[in-house]
């Protein structure tokens, strides 16, 4: 008998999570992106892990569905990349939520990640991951604005060139 | 008939008071009241409802939360329900509720009860604030101040931490209290100091403070409990035939204690119990729960005398009355300084020296005034080695008067002072170190009578 309680792996909130991000598919199918069975199981996985190596705990469907939501339209997503682009966000995603000291909500999250990744980082996990969230999250830290940039790298000279 | 008892299904003995919660459950399924689905639906409700207060918890901004919050949290929301199945007749009854109600409504039925307890918590707290003692012992004023237990009453969180207390408790009570957290334990604490409060207000406060010096010179900063001494000392009295009010145990009442009760542990009890009673009638104590309290408390005043008669330590237990205020005062009278120009010489003179000797027969031969001492030794910069030869060539008075002026402090008081004054108070601390005992001891006996005109 377990008397854990906070520990119950509920086989049935997994199930409810697939089942949530299949129906995504009704959506992304409009941008070609579709999800099978089995990369969703797959994506719960990647979520349980993830939750696990951040020390953080999630409750019903989660995020998946808003990061998927948030980014099928993204120029940078393709059908060929769509699953394991979506697992590296959601794996950004908890990290990020611990380096900002949950000082910003999922939905501005998201948002920024979605703005950098099809902006600055013109697609690139990279960027995102060791450049935008790195800064935004050093930035929130300090207390300045989430997209707070030092002038170092371009300081002017006195022509006002860089 | 009127001997049957109800049977019990529910080992009480099993129950934790601190987790009664899990350990009802675990019960409840051990002794068959609850059925394995019946845990599992009141699991799934626990996960369910943990989801609800960690969405209330982030405001709704965030899905997922950190592990340690969401235990922290899952502890206060079982805590929370625990109080409420507490509250009820017996634990069979509480194990019931399990069966029939959800974990929402046991929840909410908690929280109210929390409220009350913490509100009745709050009353007690300024009842025991306002019959406090006046008496110098710092943990004793810090506990009960408000940077003490007052801190509880703002920064309790009886959403999502009703399991932690958190409050500054330093002073130790007479009967310590183990099994509860939250407000229970904040409550039973304030409870248990009003009582011993209420007990040591039959005594005069000055004759409380005389006791304690016997106990200790430095009561003020040791961890004591008051009302233990005040107790063990009137029911002494009582033994002796003197009168408890006074708390005077002379010498001669400590041979008669001894004699009395060097006896086995069980009459030693007894003798004890008599005293208390004899004590409650001449003090006319009323109140019941004030004699339930000090009645709880006997069995360790008795642990304590029957362990001073084995180690020979009564007056530990039974001190002397001690007024400070009365001891024999050695006045010291500062001289004048000598003239400035002339000091300037000397301190100049003490610098341009390369042997140590020759800086102590310089010291010896022009510094005449305790004054000029204190200012060579700062203005100086002498080796510890010479600083420690300084302090050999002075009498016992001016060592003490020495200590007097820069008297040893902790760690954290001696952040406040100077890297000089820091250096010669370690150094007087070395100093006394090397003496010996008997020595020591009257620098020490001439520091606490020392009174500098």
């Amino acid at each position: 008998m377990a008397f854990e309680l906070i520990r119950i792996s509920s086989s049935l909130i997994q199930e409810q999570a697939v089942a949530e991000i299949e129906k995504c598919n009704y959506l992304t199918s409009r941008f070609g992106l579709v999800l099978s069975h089995n990369e969703a199981i797959e994506l719960v996985e990647t979520r349980s892990l993830s939750l696990k190596n951040n020390g953080r705990i999630e409750f019903g469907g989660g995020v998946i569905n808003i990061i998927i939501n948030e980014f099928c339209d993204s120029p940078y997503i393709t059908k060929f990349n769509y699953a394991g682009t979506i697992n590296e966000l959601m794996e950004m995603f908890y990290n990020y939520k611990n380096e900002t000291l949950d000082l910003m909500s999922d939905d501005d999250l998201i948002k920024f990640m979605k703005n950098s990744f099809d902006g600055t980082c013109q697609g690139s996990l990279e960027l995102l991951s060791d450049r935008e969230l790195a800064r935004m999250a050093r930035n929130l830290r300090h207390g300045y604005a989430p997209d707070y940039l030092e002038n170092e790298e371009f300081e002017e000279d006195e022509d006002g060139e860089y | 008939m009127a001997n049957i008892d109800k049977r019990n299904i529910i080992d009480r003995t099993r129950l934790s008071g601190e987790n009664y919660f899990t350990t009802l459950l675990k019960q409840a399924c051990v002794s068959g009241i609850l059925t394995e689905n019946n845990l599992k639906k009141v699991q799934i409700q626990c996960v369910e409802f943990l989801a609800y207060k960690c969405e209330r918890y982030n405001s709704g901004d965030s899905s997922s939360i950190r592990v340690e919050i969401a235990e922290s949290i899952m502890k206060s929301n079982l805590y929370t329900i625990g109080i409420f199945l507490k509250s009820l007749s017996d634990d069979d009854s509480a194990a019931l509720q399990l069966k029939t109600q959800t974990i929402s409504d046991m929840y909410q039925k908690g929280r109210r009860i929390i409220d009350t307890k913490f509100k009745v918590t709050k009353h007690i707290y300024l009842m025991m604030r306002s019959n406090k003692i006046d008496n110098p012992n710092y943990t004793y004023n810090a506990t009960i101040g408000g940077s003490g237990i007052g801190i509880f009453f703002k920064t309790y969180n009886i959403d999502f931490e009703a399991h932690e207390s958190p409050a500054s408790i330093d002073y130790q009570i007479c009967n310590p209290i183990d099994n509860l957290v939250g407000v229970e334990f904040i409550q039973k604490y304030t409870e248990n100091l009003l009582y011993e409060n209420q007990f040591c207000r039959y005594f005069d406060s000055a004759t409380i403070h005389h006791l304690l010096c016997g106990f200790d010179d430095k009561y003020e900063d040791l961890l004591i409990n008051i009302f233990e001494q005040v107790l063990a000392t009137a029911l002494g009295c009582i033994i002796v035939g003197q009168d408890p009010i006074s708390l005077n145990i002379t010498r001669e009442d400590i041979c008669i204690l001894r004699s009395k009760l060097n006896i086995s542990v069980n009459e030693l009890a007894k003798t004890v119990r008599l005293a208390y009673n004899s004590l409650v009638n001449q003090l006319d104590i009323k109140r019941s729960s004030l004699k339930k309290y000090i009645e709880m408390s006997l069995s360790q005043v008795t642990i304590n005398i029957s362990n001073a008669v084995k180690l020979d330590t009564l007056p530990t237990v039974f001190p002397s009355l001690k007024n400070m205020d009365l001891l024999p005062k050695i006045r010291f009278f500062r001289q004048e300084k000598m003239e400035n120009n002339e000091y300037c010489k000397i301190i100049e003179e003490l610098l341009s020296c390369r042997l140590t000797s020759d800086k102590l027969a310089l010291i010896k031969e022009k510094i005449h005034t305790f004054g000029d001492l204190d200012d060579v030794l700062f203005d100086v910069e002498f080796s510890i080695a010479e600083v420690q030869m300084i302090f050999n060539m002075l009498d016992e008075v001016d060592s003490a008067a020495l200590i007097k002026r820069h008297p040893i402090k902790t760690d954290v008081m001696a952040e406040e002072l100077s890297e000089t004054e820091l250096n010669l108070c370690s150094c007087l601390q070395k100093h006394m170190e090397q003496l010996n005992y008997d020595k020591r001891k009257r620098i020490l006996e001439i520091v606490s009578r020392l009174v500098e005109e």
